[in-house]
């Protein structure tokens, strides 16, 4: 274990050395083996040698019992160290003679049996026997024995020349292998040395210095070629890292912008609706000023004209008269831009309600007689049998045709105005068409271009000639795009003009951006229709003066109304509009109450509608069992007609709720042009 | 003789007002403020009442309200004038219980028409 964490270094010098000294040592045993045992050999040979000379010479002193002579002869062995008994027995085993070179017997080396012939090892002693005969005849045994000094000796001189040998060449064998263990180790520590420089500085740039083509040549060219991949996979790393860098840089500099000019964008927005409301603000307070001393112009100039009528001075009237004309121009010019400006601001919204068409061109007609008066004109009214009810802003549709005939009016002289009413079906949807045709001067085909702008008139000299503000056509133009509908006009000068307005016969107020679905649509349509129609009340009457009446008196209490002159228009429009409620008379032409109230009962749709009777026939109790759920005898009793439609009003609070919720600000804006119209309407009657 | 009570702010509009009523053959009483215009309907008790809405101390609609909540002065028929183009002014009149309105400048026929035909009512 030790071993293996040594140094490359160490391990390679230890290998060499070991490998060498265990070669050395092992040769070295081997052969002081071989030689000791030879020696061994040698030795042995020499005594038998020794025994059988002294046996010999021996033999005729044991024969004639001479025992100084034998001692004598064994004596002579004080000449070999190495042997150190010499003893000559006789047959029967008797010791003869004797020789102890230490000079004391020592018995317990001595055989304890004496053996025919031959040699052995014993306890470190070489021992022989030896047969000593005499002309054949056995005559007694010779036995010798040695220390083997001199083997000892060699064996002892030669262990340590071995150890001596070993050592040195071991420290031959440290000096040389530590020398080349460099060839191994150097490249492998410079290769380390490379591998922690890299790791340490994460310079891949540094590279191993290959020495020798062998394998670990090849171990730094792969360990080389493996950093210079590294490397450029580093520099493309950086690179990127770079661009990387580079590129959030970028980005958090352009969210930076895009924020600062969002916020400018935000500020801009605010201060562009700040200075909208301003300008909404200033035109309000604006028109309220001009109309202030406007009123007292017109005021003053009509109470003089009426004074100085009665005065007598006939030639300031028509001066007084310009006064007024001048301030109602005037006041038409305040009106004109301050529609234009609500347009522009989006401030111009859309009530819709059903309406009766023919009603609407009936008052507008009947409006504008005095203006075909004045230049002798005469106004044909034509409205197609299937026209009957829109559902449009009315306020915007009375201006649209209010424009359309007082320009006729005013460009035709001693000629023939028509209004053609009718009901188009394109794809599939259903447009009410007014066509205003007239034979006065006719527009230029220049002149065409710029008709519906703003403050252009045909021609200068036609503001001078016939007045007017250049607004009226830009508005109506403005008007009919709001209903998503379609203005154009026909004309050749000298040949009169024709304008023809298309709206949709159901106007829908766009809420969402997105388009939906055809069948959600029509849903949403439907809806609003309900919506518009809960508060609608149904006058079926066939005398006009009581319509009108009705219909005045529950607009004030907030009802829309849609009237009709007769049983079967009633009906009609009930199935069409499903109102709150319905009035109805009981004395009509042809198709009488009692026959509408039937069939409105037995209409499983309509059965659920309230039906008030308003008549002077006295049949309470037939009316009530027809199903009619109030009876009012005429002339009516306001307060007893108002107690019993408020009965019927769909909480008020929540339509106030539903009308907020259209996002078009002036959602009353149609309750009070009904108003107007309403006073319209009765004017004309007293006319 | 009806009686007309004309709440007007603006001297010359009151005073044109007033006398072309009166040429009308109209009594005509005058207030030039709400507060003012609330006393002299409930001494004067008149026919009719001509209401500016735009009124300093106390607003048109306020004095409406005022006079439709009280038993002596609901049944005197109001109509509001309002001189403002913007809507919500008609609309806050007619909430308070006018009986009708008229935007100014006031066209004299049918401002008279429609007091016509309140007083006409009203008998």
């Amino acid at each position: 274990m030790i071993l293996q964490n040594l140094s490359i270094k160490r391990k390679l010098t230890l290998i060499t050395m070991l490998t060498s000294s265990i070669a050395l040592i092992l040769s070295s045993v081997s052969f002081l083996v071989y030689d000791l045992v030879s020696f061994r050999n040698l030795l042995r040979q020499d005594l038998v040698t020794q025994a059988e000379i002294i046996g010999y010479n021996s033999a005729g002193a044991m024969e004639f019992k001479d025992e100084p002579a034998a001692t004598a002869t064994l004596s002579a062995l004080t000449a070999k160290e190495d042997i150190i008994t010499a003893v000559l027995y006789k047959p029967d085993g008797k010791m003869f003679a004797h020789y102890f070179r230490t000079n004391r017997a020592n018995p317990g080396f001595l055989p304890s049996h004496l053996q025919e012939k031959g040699y052995r090892f014993e306890r470190g002693y070489l021992e022989v026997f030896q047969e000593v005969t005499m002309n054949g005849e056995h005559v007694g045994t010779l036995f010798l024995q040695s220390d083997m000094r001199q083997w000892s000796l060699r064996a002892k001189r030669y262990a340590s020349i071995l150890i001596i040998f070993v050592l040195v060449s071991g420290l031959f064998a440290l000096f040389v292998s530590s020398k080349l263990q460099g060839l191994i180790s150097k490249p492998i520590l410079h290769l380390e040395d490379t591998m922690r420089m890299v790791s340490s500085n994460k310079n891949y740039a540094i590279r191993a210095v290959k020495t020798y083509s062998d394998e670990i040549g090849r171990l730094i060219d792969g360990f080389n070629t493996m950093l210079s991949e590294i490397q450029q996979r580093d520099t493309a790393l950086q690179s990127t890292n770079g661009e990387l860098k580079t590129r959030t840089q970028e980005l958090e500099e352009e969210v930076f912008q895009r924020k600062q000019a969002q916020e400018e964008l935000l500020n801009a927005k605010h201060a562009a609706e700040e200075a909208n409301r301003a300008k909404s603000t200033f035109l309000a307070n604006m028109s309220h000023e001009l109309r202030t001393p406007l009123n007292a112009i017109i005021g003053y100039s009509e109470m003089l004209e009426e004074e100085t009528r009665d005065t007598g001075k006939v030639e300031n009237v028509q001066d007084l008269k310009k006064i007024q004309t001048a301030g109602k121009h005037l006041l038409s010019l305040i009106n004109d831009v301050l529609d234009l400006s609500k347009i522009e601001a989006g401030k111009m919204g859309l009530h819709l309600e059903a309406f009766d068409v023919s009603q609407v061109i009936e008052e507008m007609v009947t409006t504008l007689q005095p203006a075909a008066a004045k230049n002798a004109n005469s106004i044909h009214v034509h409205v197609a049998e299937n026209v009957t009810v829109m559902k449009a802003d009315i306020t915007k549709v009375r201006q649209i045709l209010f424009n359309l005939l007082s320009n006729a009016c005013k460009f035709t002289d001693h000629g023939a105005i028509s209004v053609d009413v009718d009901q188009i079906k394109v794809g599939d949807r259903e447009w009410i068409q007014f066509k205003v045709s007239d034979t006065g001067i006719g527009i230029s085909a220049k002149q065409k271009e710029n008709l519906f702008h703003e403050f252009a008139q045909a021609d200068a000299s036609i503001a001078r000639k016939y007045g007017g503000t250049g607004l009226g056509l830009a508005i109506t133009h403005r008007f009919v795009q709001l209903m998503k509908g379609q203005i154009n006009v026909e004309s050749e000068p000298g040949q009169g003009a024709t304008f023809t307005v298309q709206l949709p016969a159901q106007v829908v107020i766009e809420t969402t951006e997105s388009a939906p679905s055809k069948g959600a649509g029509d849903a949403s349509a439907a809806f609003s229709e309900t919506k518009t129609n809960q508060d609608t009340i149904l006058v079926i009457d066939d005398d006009p003066s009581v319509r009108d009446l009705m219909s005045r008196f529950l607009t004030k209490l907030d009802f829309r109304v849609v009237a009709a002159r007769n049983g079967e228009e009633g009906f009609r429009l009930a199935k069409q509009i499903r109102p709150l409620l319905i009035t109805l008379d009981v004395v009509m032409p042809e198709c009488d109450g009692w026959t509408v109230l039937n069939r409105l009962k037995s209409d499983s749709e309509l059965a659920e509608i309230p039906v008030i009777m308003v008549t002077v026939v006295d049949n309470e109790a037939r009316g009530l069992d027809l199903g009619a759920s109030s009876y009012l005898i005429k002339p009516v009793e306001r307060d007893r007609l108002a107690v019993l439609v408020e009965k019927h009003r769909v909480a008020r609070s929540s339509t106030i709720t539903d009308a907020n919720a259209v996002p078009f600000a002036y959602v009353a804006d149609g309750k009070a042009g009904r108003k107007i119209a309403g006073t319209k309407v009765s004017r004309t009657r007293r006319n | 003789m009806p009686k007309i009570l004309l709440v007007e702010d603006n001297e010359m509009n009151r005073d044109m007002l007033s006398r072309r009523l009166q040429r009308k053959g109209y009594s005509v009483v005058t207030a030039e403020d709400g507060e003012k215009g609330l006393s002299l309907a409930r001494s004067e008790t008149p026919d009719l009442i001509l209401m500016d809405i735009s009124l300093p101390v106390m607003s048109g609609w306020e004095v409406t309200r005022l006079l439709k909540a009280n038993e002596s002065t609901r049944h005197i028929p109001i109509i509001a004038l309002t001189a403002h183009a913007w809507v919500t002014d008609r609309e806050k009149a007619i909430e308070a219980g006018c009986d009708d309105y008229d935007t100014k400048p006031v066209e004299f026929g049918r401002l008279s028409e429609k007091m016509e035909n309140l007083l006409t009512v009203k008998k």
